[in-house]
């Protein structure tokens, strides 16, 4: 610690403190514009300015200045209050101060500091800026009239965000911020540029002239999306979620969210939304009452050995738990979710390898690590903020990152990032070759050789020597040695894969595969290290603790479907998951449906599923209940009602409820107190319960019970002359067939479409955008070509999620799937 | 630059081959900070620097296209749009500007029709105004590419474009 003299005060502050931050810390308020605690000290506004009195009396930016031994520092004299006016006053200069229209108005800092400071004539006159607003996207409006050059906007968009579409443009007083070639913005619209912008320069484009800041009810709450479990804070007004609103102090992420959690919010308050609930008469769905709607579906339910149910993983744990028990009550024990697959890597995998459903890992040990091995560069499009915090730990803190996968991509681009491209599938392969060479170097930690199967697993590896496998992944022999080394090296190292419904190769095989790497090396139970598997929904993780998932011999979600074709299923309770859309094999899902007796769908929306079932229930977003979610590194957290539900709707926690008591059973009084059983019971939860996780979200500890697994590497696929493979998976800005609904996602990216190598595009004489045929075994499909650098030739990616284009068309699941592209 | 510029930049655009930038990136791909002498070397090879080369630096330096435009647009030394054969600057510095460079500036307008920072269509000619050429003995000063006019009239404006105009584009 360092003492130090404040406006007379004694302090002291840790060594590398700033005099900004070391007043902070002890309650003293210095003004900033252009600092923000996220980023790197810039000293840009001169608003911070302070006396020191061992600098004789000169004024200094606190934001930028370490604090020494005995340092008095004075931060209101006279002079610096005319300072901090004179600064205030030339940004005023030339700014347009319309206030009045500015949506910033009420939460800017120029107009707060212009207010504290009193600044209310100006000595100076001068034009104001000209300069032409951009309004080329629909996301973000940038009005450079308005800016006060702060930077920030560039700095979060390098430095964590790491797609960089700003700059500096031009020097001295033409300097603008902008895009190269004055082109208008056309990026990654996670919006991160608008959350830190002090000014109206960088606004909302849904938001504008929606609400003023002030009149807007803020409710915090955790994204809907995907598993990073993301917090946010929604803006509300006359019961509406109207916009996200940026909290520096928010979640692990700072309150920097992606694309779908700052701007795909519509689906809340969508006009789309299933108001009442359907009953289908005379071969018609035709609007009915709650009270017809549950007795027709508990006449179903009743006696149903022959019932079934899939979920979606974004219900709470209260949800899924509760839902158990209703279709136990029922008699029944097939119930599953995400395809079945895409939980495989936890529930299976990570069940063999380390004894539980879980990861031993967290997000937070991202920045901790010294070594990360991303599967996949995947990973930033399916878990946008666990890719700021790998990009913020390969350039902040100099961690190494190397990505294997099947193309590049934004991860590929981090500063020393090493990307090995392999053949499309062999992943597996890749990894044992990778254990092989750990343990032929003998770079095994002593750990190792107490956990059991070691023995088998080295004899499983005979055929994986590193110059072997090349003609299956084609990554070198020197590739796979040096990583192997380079992993069993590092103090610290973390393997990180994403799973979700588009990720079929991402199996139990591979997360134990992926394990036996971590065990080999003692690189798990400790900070930095471990395996994290990042499922795919909101509560993907939940799910699979809360145990709604095919367990002793009950059917998985691809056998209820065959069961419901074979008529063994008679009754399929799906709730919220859009298998038509989502699951491999859109005619094999068609015809289930089609087959079964009797399909009841709780759903937000009129889904494809939706529309093919016999009762529809009208249920509620994550912003209409109460409950938790679980993160995918099992991080528990409290969602409450942020806007109140619609009147003829219930939440899946009320229909579970109301048809459990038509089945004579007993329900618990309150969501907190089924909380409580779940505390009870489930491994990790004990001790939590809502009224603690309303103040502070907990982690939900993992414990380890490590085993050596040999995984079963699935055939080499072989995609046939003029074929090409193609791999499905997720586009950035979606997460799902959810994100169709949030107006925000469908704006920048509205379709599906093929994304293909320049040389294919160029032997096939394809150009971006052209309309091209893609057809498999299964279908076909027409979709825009997408001509990138990233993809390598041989190898085509097309999204999931989108039901105009549902690529299970030309998918049955299959990892990798040959394909021909004809214009 | 404005908006207006940049799009001219990019229409007037002519097609170029990035052989020539391959051949200055390959050269200091493996230095570190190696941005402005690759950004030098390919304004030396296509007398500015287009677009697309832009970008293609971009891509192969892993640097972003922003970061690249905010270089370009923060040196003085660096053209975005193609350059004429002949760089005509007329000094407006003060020395100059007491002795006339307004009307010499004017001059030039007439004649070629080309103003600051504007190059004529035939790529023959470049105008610029610059401040003090450090000669300003010689005020009125002008300079073509490495020549320097001192002491100029209308007359000479006449003489210089005359002269220029003759000479070969090549
Ligand atoms: S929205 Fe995100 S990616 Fe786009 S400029 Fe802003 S910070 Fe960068
Ligand atoms: S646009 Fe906003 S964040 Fe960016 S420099 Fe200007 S004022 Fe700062
Ligand atoms: S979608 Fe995922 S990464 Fe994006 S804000 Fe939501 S939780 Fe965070
Ligand atoms: S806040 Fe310190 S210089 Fe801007
Ligand atoms: S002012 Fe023209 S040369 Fe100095």
């Amino acid at each position: 610690m360092v003492n130090l003299t404040i406006d007379d005060k004694q302090v002291s502050a840790p060594k590398d403190s700033t005099i900004y931050d070391a007043a902070k810390l002890n309650g003293i308020k210095i003004p900033i514009l252009c600092h923000d605690k996220k980023l790197k000290p810039f000293g840009a506004c001169r608003m911070c300015l302070v006396e020191v009195e061992q600098m004789k009396g000169r004024q200094i930016p606190a934001c930028t200045t370490p604090i020494t031994e005995g340092m008095i520092i004075r931060t209101d004299t006279p002079d610096i209050i005319k300072a901090r006016k004179l600064v205030l006053e030339l940004l005023l200069l030339n700014h347009p101060l319309d206030c009045p229209v500015c949506d910033k108005g009420g939460d800017c800092d120029l107009q707060n500091l212009t207010y504290d400071y009193q600044v209310n004539s100006n000595r100076f006159v001068d034009s104001k800026f000209q300069h032409e607003i951009d309004y080329n996207n629909p996301l973000i409006e940038r009005d450079m009239n308005r800016c006060v050059l702060c930077g920030k906007c560039v700095r979060i968009c390098d430095e964590i965000v790491g797609f960089g579409a700003l700059t500096f443009i031009d020097r001295g007083i033409e300097t603008k911020i902008g895009c190269e070639f004055e082109k208008g913005l056309n990026c990654e619209f996670c919006g991160s540029c608008v959350s830190v912008c002090p000014v109206g320069s960088l606004l909302a484009r849904p938001f504008k002239f929606k609400s003023r800041f002030w009149a807007l009810n803020k409710q915090n709450s955790v994204c809907g999306y995907c598993g990073t479990g993301c917090n946010l804070t929604l803006g509300v007004k006359d019961n509406k979620v109207l916009t996200t609103i940026y909290d520096e102090n928010q979640g692990f992420h700072k309150g920097q969210l992606c694309v779908r959690g700052r701007f795909g919010y519509q689906f809340i308050s969508s006009d789309k939304r299933l108001t009442k609930p359907m009953v289908r008469k005379n071969g018609v769905l035709t609007e009915s009452t709650w009270d017809e709607a549950l007795e027709v579906v508990a006449g179903r339910l009743k006696g149903g050995t022959d019932v079934a149910a899939l979920a979606t993983a974004r219900l709470t744990n209260e949800e899924f738990t509760l839902f158990k028990k209703l279709l136990e009550k029922a008699g029944t024990k097939n119930f599953d979710h995400s395809a079945g697959y895409a939980h495989a890597a936890l529930t299976d995998g990570f069940a063999r390898s380390f004894g539980t459903s879980a990861s031993p890992a967290s997000i937070l040990d991202v920045q901790k690590s010294d070594l990360l091995l991303v599967i996949k560069t995947d990973t930033y499009e399916t878990h946008p903020v666990v890719g700021f915090e790998i990009n913020m730990a390969v350039k902040n803190k100099g961690v190494k990152l190397t990505v294997l996968s099947d193309k590049r991509g934004k991860l590929s681009k981090l500063p020393n990032a090493k990307t090995l491209v392999h053949t499309p599938g062999s992943e597996i392969v890749i990894l044992n070759a990778l254990a092989k060479a750990i343990l032929d170097a003998k770079l095994t930690d002593g750990s190792a050789s107490i956990i059991p199967g070691l023995p088998e697993l080295e004899l499983s590896l005979a055929a994986y020597g590193a110059d072997a496998v090349y003609s299956q992944c084609g990554i070198s022999a020197a590739d796979i040695n040096k990583l192997a080394s380079e992993y069993a090296a590092a103090e610290k190292a973390l393997i990180i894969f994403p799973v979700g419904q588009a990720y079929s190769g991402h199996t139990a095989e591979l997360a134990t595969a992926a394990a036996n790497l971590a065990l080999l090396t003692g690189k798990y139970g400790k900070e930095g290290c471990g395996v994290l598997c990042l499922s795919e929904k909101n509560n993907s993780q939940g799910a699979v603790d809360m145990g709604f998932y095919a367990q002793n011999g009950s059917m998985n979600a691809l056998q209820i479907l065959d069961a419901c074709t074979s008529g063994t299923v008679k009754t399929l309770f799906i709730a919220g998951e859009n298998p038509l859309n989502s699951y491999p094999d859109k005619d094999k899902v068609k015809s289930a449906l089609n087959a079964v007796d009797f399909l009841v769908v709780s759903e937000l929306f009129m889904t494809e599923t939706a529309a093919m079932a016999d009762v529809v229930l009208p249920v509620c977003s994550f912003a209409e209940k109460e409950g938790t979610f679980t993160s995918a590194d099992r991080r528990v957290q409290y969602v409450k009602p942020a806007v109140r539900k619609g009147i003829q709707t219930k939440t899946d926690y009320e229909v579970f409820s109301d048809l459990i008591c038509c089945l004579g059973g007993q329900i618990p009084p309150s969501t907190a107190a089924q909380f409580d059983e779940i505390a009870g019971r489930v491994p990790g939860y004990q001790g939590l319960s809502h009224a603690s996780l309303r103040i502070n979200s907990a982690f939900a500890p993992v414990s380890i019970t490590p085993a050596f697994v040999v995984p079963k590497v699935p055939a080499p696929v072989t995609t046939g002359q003029g074929m090409l493979a193609m791999v499905t998976g997720s586009a950035l800005y979606h997460s799902g067939t959810l994100s169709q609904f949030g107006e925000g996602s469908m704006y920048v990216c509205p379709e599906a479409y093929v994304e293909l190598s320049r040389t294919d595009a160029a032997a096939l004489k394809i150009a971006d955008n052209d309309l091209v045929n893609v057809s498999s075994n299964a279908g076909k499909l027409q979709l825009k070509a997408k001509v990138t650098a990233r993809m390598p030739s041989g190898v085509v990616f097309v999204p999931y999620h989108f039901s105009a284009a549902p690529v299970n068309t030309i998918w049955n699941g299959a990892a990798v799937t040959p394909v021909s592209l004809s214009k | 630059m404005s908006k207006v510029v940049a799009q001219q930049a990019e229409e007037q655009e002519p097609e170029v081959d990035l052989i020539k930038a391959d051949q200055v990136i390959d050269k200091y791909i493996d230095l570190p900070g190696n941005l402005m002498p690759v950004l030098q070397g390919i304004q030396d090879a296509y007398g500015y620097i287009p677009r697309i080369v832009a970008d293609h630096v971009a891509e192969r330096l892993n640097v972003y296209p922003s970061q690249i435009y905010g270089v370009l647009t923060f040196y003085a030394q660096f053209h975005l749009k193609p350059r004429g054969r002949f760089i005509i600057r007329v000094c407006v510095g003060t020395a100059c500007h007491v002795q006339g460079a307004q009307r010499i500036k004017e001059t030039f307008f007439n004649l070629l029709h080309i103003a600051h920072t504007e190059t004529s269509a035939d790529l023959r000619f470049t105008f610029e105004e610059v401040a003090c050429l450090g000669a300003c003995g010689m005020a009125p000063l002008s300079m073509v590419n490495d020549d320097t006019y001192g002491k100029m009239t209308v007359q000479k404006v006449d003489e210089i474009v005359a002269k220029y105009s003759a000479l070969p584009l090549d």
